[in-house]
C-alpha cells in the first residue's frame, strides 16, 4: 500500500498532473482498505496512528498539487519534475510516520529532505538558490548530528528497532543516564530541524521566502506532521528516558511558541510571516508531545488535521495574490476585500481559525491541546499557550485589517482578482472543513479516539 | 422556542448574504424583520415564563460533541430572562437606528445579525463550551462594525477592543478547562457544575474564579481593565455603541451571576470585599472622569463605567436587595445608556461634532430632542421615579447591610452626586443657554428616531414606577442563588 513512485518526467505537464491525480486516488483507495501489520522486515508499522498520518500526507499532497497546478511561479514545463519530487516527498512523509526502526527513520527523513531541498530551489533565481543552499547546509548539519545520536544509541543498546530499543533502554536507564540523555538530545536535533523547533528553526523563514509558494505550503504542513509523528514514536520508544528529557522538551515547546509568534509581529513579507506563524503553531502542536498523555496525542492529531486545512488554505490565498500581483509583501493584500470579496472572506476565516477563534476548527484543536495540558496538571503550559494565542492574534488581525480596512493601492485598485479554478477548489476544500468541522467536530473526534485505542 | 429565538437573526443573516449588494431596501427590511421577529419570540417566552418556579424553563438539550461530553443546552431562568428581553429590544431599536449607515449595507446588516445571534446565545447557553462559543462570536462582528463603519480612530479602537477582550476570554477558556477537568465526571454543563463546583477545594475555586474574573472584568469593564471602552464606544457607529453599552457590558455582569457565583460559591464569598472595592472605584472614578469630558459620547461612555460599578457593588453584597439591584441596574442601564447613545448619534448625524462646547440652546430649537435628553439624563443621574434610581438604591441598600462594605457604600454615594453634576452639565451645555447660531437650522427628531427612543422611555418610566415588572421575574432565582452561596 505504499504510494508508487512515479516521477512523471515527460515534458507534458497536463499528462503529469493527470497521472499524479490517478496515483493519489489509487493511494487513497488503498489506504481505505489497508489492514494492520508490520511491513518490510519490521522496519515500518501500519497502525491506526500511522493511518492518520498517511491520510494527512495524502491530503497535503492533494492540495499542494492543486496549488502547483494553479501557481504561475512554477513554469508548466517544470511541473512534471516538480510533481515527481512532490510524490517522492509524499512517500517519505508516510514512511516517517510509520517508521519502527532507526534506520528507516533516518532514510525517510533524508528522502523528504533531499526532495525538499530541490523543490525549494525550484525557481531559477538567486534568492531561491540561496534559500535552497541554506536549507541544505542546515539540514545536512542536523542530519549529521542526528546520525551521531543514533549511532550512540546503537552503541549503547545494540538495537535499532523501536520495540527492541525500548526494552534495551529500560534496563540501563540508571547507570547510563548521561549517555542516553546525550544520545536522545542529539537525535532530537535532526527531528527538531524537520519540524522547525527552536533552536533549529532558523532555516524556515529563508527557505519559505525563497521557495515557490506551493512548496512553502508543502513544507509548512507535511514535514511538520510527519516529523511530529516520528518524534512521538521515538519518544515512546525511549520511554524510560522521558523523565529526564521532559523538562527540555517542555522548555523548547514554550520557546518555539513564543519565538515564532513574537518575531512574526514584525514581518512584512507574507511568506516570512507565515513561516514564523508556522513555528508558533508547531509550538502549540508540541504541547501535545510534551504533555504525553492519550488525550494530548488525540489533540495533536486533531490539531494537525485542522492545521492542514488552515495553513494550506492560507497559502492558497497567498498563491492567488502572488499570481495576480507578483508581490509577496503584505501590502499586496491591501484592500483585498474590495478586489476579491470572496477571497478576503475565506482568508479571514482561515486566519481566525489559525488564531483559534471559535467556532472554527482551529479553536477545537487548541481547546483540546490546552485541555490536555490542564488535565495533565501542566497548567503553566496552557497559560503560555493562551498568552501566545493573544500575541499571535495581533499579526493575524493585521492581515484582516489590511484586507478590510485599508484602501487598495492606486495601481491595483479597481482590478478584480479572479483566482484560478484549481485555487478555488483548493480554497473550498480547505475552508469548508475549517467551518464545518469547527461546528461539528464530533465525528472526526470519534474517529481519532477510536484509532488511538 | 429558544432555538427559534436564535434562528431569527441567523436566518436573517443568511438571507441578507444571499441578496445582491444593491438591494439596500430589501436588506434593511429583512434585518428589521429578523430583529423584530426575535423580539416577538422573546416576548412570547417572557409571557410563558413562570416566575414562581426557579427551575430552568424552555430547556433544550441535545447532544453535540459526544466524545467531549458537550451538549447544545439552552434555557432561561430569572437571571437570563431580563437580559434576553433587553438584548432583543435593543437589537430591534438599534436596527431601526441603523438607517444612518449609508455604505456596504449588506456586510453591515449581516454582521449585525451575527452579533445578535452571539449576544442572545450567550444569555441562553447552559453549557460552558456553548457559552464560550457565543461569547467569542460576539467579538468578530463587533470588530468589523467598529473598524469599518466607525469614526475617529476606528481601526485602533476596534483592534484594541478585539485583542483586549480576546485576551481576557482566553483566560476564561483556561478556567473553563480547569473546571471541567477537575470535576467528576468531566462535564461542561452549567447545571451539573452547580452541584460539583462547590465541592472543589478553596484554592482551586479561587484560581478558577480569577480566570473567569479576568474574562468578565474586561467586559464589564472593571477598573483597571476598562481602557478599551472609551475608545471603542466613541469610535463605534451609533447602533454599535448602543449594543456595546447596552448588551455587551451586561455579558460580563451576567457571567458572574450565571457562572462564577453558582459554581464557585466559596471563592465568591472570599472575593466579595474586593468586588465591592472595585465597584466603588468604578463608580467614583468613572464619575469623576466623565465629569472632565468635553466630548459628549466619551462622557456617556465613562458614565457607563460608573453605572456598571453599581452592578459590582450589588454583587459584592450577596444579599437579596443587592443582587436584585445589580440585576436591575444591568437592565435599566441598558435602557438608559442605550437611549443616550441613540441621542448622541442623532446629534452627531446633524451636527457632525460631539464637542459639548459647540452646542447651546438646542432646547428651544429641538424641543422633542430636548425632552428626551432631559428624561434620559435624569434617568442616568438616578432620579427617583425612573428605573436607575430603584436599581442603584437597591444595590446600595444591599451593600450597606454587609458590615465590611459599609464604608465602600458610603463612598459610592459620592458617585451619584457626581453623576448629577455631569448629567446636568450635559443638559446645560447642550440644551440651555443662548442658541449657538451654527444650529439655526437644526432639525428636530424625525419619526424613525422617535420610534427608536419611545419604547426605551416608556420602559424606563414603567420600571421606575413599578419595578416589580422586572423584579418579579428575577427575584426567585436570585434568592436561590444567594441561598446556595451563603446558605441563607
Amino acid at each position: 500500500m505504499l504510494v508508487v513512485l512515479l516521477g512523471a518526467w515527460a515534458k507534458r505537464p497536463a499528462a503529469s498532473v493527470a497521472a499524479s491525480w490517478v496515483i493519489l486516488a489509487g493511494a487513497a483507495l488503498a489506504l481505505w482498505t489497508a489492514p494492520l501489520q508490520h511491513l518490510f522486515f519490521g522496519l515500518i508499522v501500519v497502525d491506526p496512528f500511522s493511518q492518520a498520518f498517511r491520510w494527512i500526507a495524502l491530503g497535503t499532497l492533494a492540495v499542494v498539487l492543486l496549488l502547483i497546478t494553479a501557481s504561475r511561479e512554477i513554469h508548466p514545463s517544470l511541473r512534471g519534475e516538480g510533481l515527481g519530487l512532490l510524490l517522492l516527498i509524499g512517500v517519505g512523509l508516510m514512511l516517517m510516520a510509520e517508521a519502527d526502526h532507526l534506520l528507516m527513520a533516518y532514510l525517510s527523513m533524508e528522502l523528504v529532505s533531499l526532495s525538499a531541498y530541490l523543490l525549494v530551489g525550484f525557481l531559477r533565481e538567486p534568492r531561491s538558490a540561496e534559500a535552497a543552499l541554506k536549507y541544505l547546509l542546515f539540514g545536512a548539519l542536523s542530519s549529521g548530528i542526528m546520525l551521531f545520536g543514533m549511532s550512540l544509541l546503537f552503541g549503547l543498546t545494540g538495537q535499532l528497532g523501536f520495540a527492541e530499543l525500548r526494552a534495551g533502554v529500560g534496563g540501563m536507564a540508571e547507570p547510563m543516564a548521561g549517555a542516553l540523555l546525550l544520545a536522545t538530545a542529539l537525535m532530537l536535533a535532526g527531528l527538531a530541524f524537520k519540524i522547525s523547533m527552536v533552536p533549529f528553526h532558523m532555516w524556515t523563514p529563508d527557505a519559505y521566502e525563497g521557495a515557490p509558494v506551493p512548496v512553502a505550503a508543502l513544507l509548512s504542513v507535511g514535514p511538520k506532521a510527519a516529523g511530529l509523528a516520528l518524534l512521538l514514536r521515538i519518544l515512546t520508544a525511549l520511554e524510560p528516558v522521558w523523565p529526564m528529557v521532559a523538562p527540555v522538551v517542555l522548555a523548547l515547546t514554550v520557546l518555539t511558541m513564543t519565538l515564532g509568534n513574537v518575531v512574526a509581529l514584525v514581518q512584512t513579507n507574507v511568506k516570512r510571516l507565515l513561516a514564523y506563524s508556522t513555528i508558533g503553531q508547531v509550538g502549540y502542536l508540541l504541547i501535545g508531545v510534551a504533555v504525553h498523555t492519550r488525550l494530548s496525542v488525540e489533540a495533536l492529531v486533531l490539531y494537525l488535521a485542522a492545521y492542514l486545512f488552515m495553513n494550506l488554505g492560507a497559502f492558497a490565498c497567498v498563491v492567488a495574490v502572488v499570481n495576480e500581483t507578483g508581490s509577496e509583501s503584505l501590502e499586496a493584500f491591501r484592500g483585498l476585500s474590495r478586489r476579491a470579496p470572496a477571497l478576503a472572506l475565506v482568508m479571514t476565516l482561515l486566519l481566525l481559525s489559525l488564531a483559534g477563534i471559535p467556532p472554527l476548527f482551529g479553536f477545537i484543536g487548541k481547546f483540546l491541546l490546552f485541555g490536555a495540558a490542564i488535565e495533565a496538571e501542566v497548567e503553566w503550559l496552557a497559560v503560555a499557550g493562551v498568552i501566545n494565542s493573544a500575541v499571535a492574534l495581533y499579526y493575524y488581525v493585521q492581515f484582516i485589517r489590511l484586507m478590510y480596512f485599508a484602501e487598495a493601492a492606486p495601481e491595483t485598485a479597481g482590478a478584480r482578482l479572479h483566482p484560478a479554478l484549481a485555487l478555488r477548489v483548493a480554497l473550498g476544500v480547505c475552508t469548508a472543513p475549517t467551518l464545518l468541522l469547527g461546528l461539528f467536530p464530533g465525528p472526526i473526534l470519534q474517529l481519532i479516539q477510536a484509532g488511538m485505542l | 422556542m429558544l432555538s427559534l429565538l436564535l434562528a431569527c437573526p441567523l436566518i436573517g443573516m443568511l438571507l441578507v448574504l444571499a441578496l445582491p449588494r444593491r438591494a439596500v431596501n430589501a436588506i434593511r427590511n429583512i434585518a428589521l424583520l429578523a430583529t423584530g421577529a426575535a423580539l416577538l419570540v422573546a416576548l412570547q417566552a417572557a409571557g410563558g415564563f413562570d416566575p414562581s418556579s426557579t427551575a430552568i424553563q424552555f430547556r433544550e438539550h441535545l447532544s453535540w460533541i459526544p466524545p467531549l461530553n458537550i451538549f447544545y443546552h439552552l434555557g432561561i431562568d430569572g437571571v437570563s430572562l431580563p437580559m434576553v428581553l433587553l438584548t432583543a429590544l435593543l437589537s430591534f431599536l438599534a436596527c431601526i437606528g441603523s438607517a444612518s449607515i449609508t455604505e456596504r449595507q449588506k456586510e453591515y446588516y449581516a454582521l449585525y445579525l451575527l452579533l445578535e445571534v452571539g449576544m442572545l446565545g450567550t444569555f441562553l447557553a447552559l453549557d460552558l463550551f456553548l457559552f464560550y462559543i457565543f461569547w467569542e462570536i460576539v467579538l468578530v462582528p463587533m470588530y468589523f462594525l467598529i473598524g469599518i463603519w466607525g469614526g475617529g480612530r476606528r481601526e485602533y479602537s476596534a483592534f484594541k477592543f478585539f485583542v483586549y477582550t480576546l485576551a481576557g476570554s482566553l483566560f476564561m477558556l483556561l478556567a473553563i478547562l480547569a473546571l471541567s477537568f477537575n470535576t467528576q465526571p468531566h462535564t461542561f454543563d452549567l447545571l451539573a457544575l452547580r452541584e460539583t463546583g462547590p465541592t472543589l477545594s478553596l484554592p482551586l475555586q479561587q484560581w478558577v474564579f480569577l480566570g473567569f474574573f479576568l474574562g468578565f472584568a474586561i467586559k464589564v469593564p472593571i477598573f483597571p481593565f476598562h481602557t478599551w471602552l472609551p475608545d471603542a464606544h466613541v469610535d463605534a457607529p451609533t447602533p454599535a455603541s448602543v449594543l456595546l453599552a447596552g448588551v455587551l457590558l451586561k455579558m460580563g455582569g451576567y457571567g458572574f451571576f450565571r457562572i462564577s457565583y453558582p459554581i464557585l460559591p466559596d471563592a465568591a464569598q472570599w472575593f466579595s470585599w474586593t468586588m465591592g472595592l472595585l465597584g466603588m472605584i468604578n463608580i467614583v472614578y468613572g464619575a469623576f472622569v466623565a465629569m472632565a469630558q468635553t466630548d459628549f459620547k466619551r462622557l456617556v461612555a465613562y458614565s457607563s463605567v460608573s453605572h456598571m460599578g453599581f452592578v459590582l457593588l450589588g454583587l459584592a453584597s450577596l444579599r437579596p436587595e443587592g443582587l436584585n439591584g445589580a440585576m436591575l441596574q444591568m437592565f435599566s442601564h441598558g435602557l438608559i445608556t442605550g437611549a443616550m447613545f441613540l441621542l448622541v448619534g442623532v446629534l452627531y448625524d446633524r451636527a457632525h461634532t460631539r464637542e459639548l462646547e459647540a452646542f447651546g440652546g438646542l432646547g428651544a430649537r429641538a424641543p422633542v430632542y430636548g425632552g428626551f435628553l432631559i428624561f434620559f439624563s435624569l434617568g442616568s443621574l438616578g432620579l427617583p421615579g425612573l428605573s436607575g434610581f430603584v436599581a442603584e438604591f437597591l444595590s446600595l441598600v444591599g451593600a450597606f447591610q454587609v458590615e465590611r462594605l459599609q464604608v465602600l457604600t458610603m463612598l459610592s454615594v459620592l458617585g451619584i452626586v457626581i453623576a448629577a453634576a455631569y448629567n446636568l452639565k450635559v443638559i446645560r451645555q447642550v440644551l440651555l443657554g443662548p442658541l449657538n447660531t451654527r444650529w439655526q437650522s437644526l432639525a428636530d427628531l424625525d419619526l424613525r428616531e422617535k420610534l427608536s427612543l419611545t419604547p426605551l422611555l416608556v420602559l424606563t418610566l414603567a420600571v421606575g414606577l413599578y419595578p416589580l415588572l422586572i423584579l418579579r421575574l428575577q427575584d426567585g432565582a436570585l434568592r436561590q442563588l444567594i441561598a446556595s452561596i451563603t446558605g441563607q
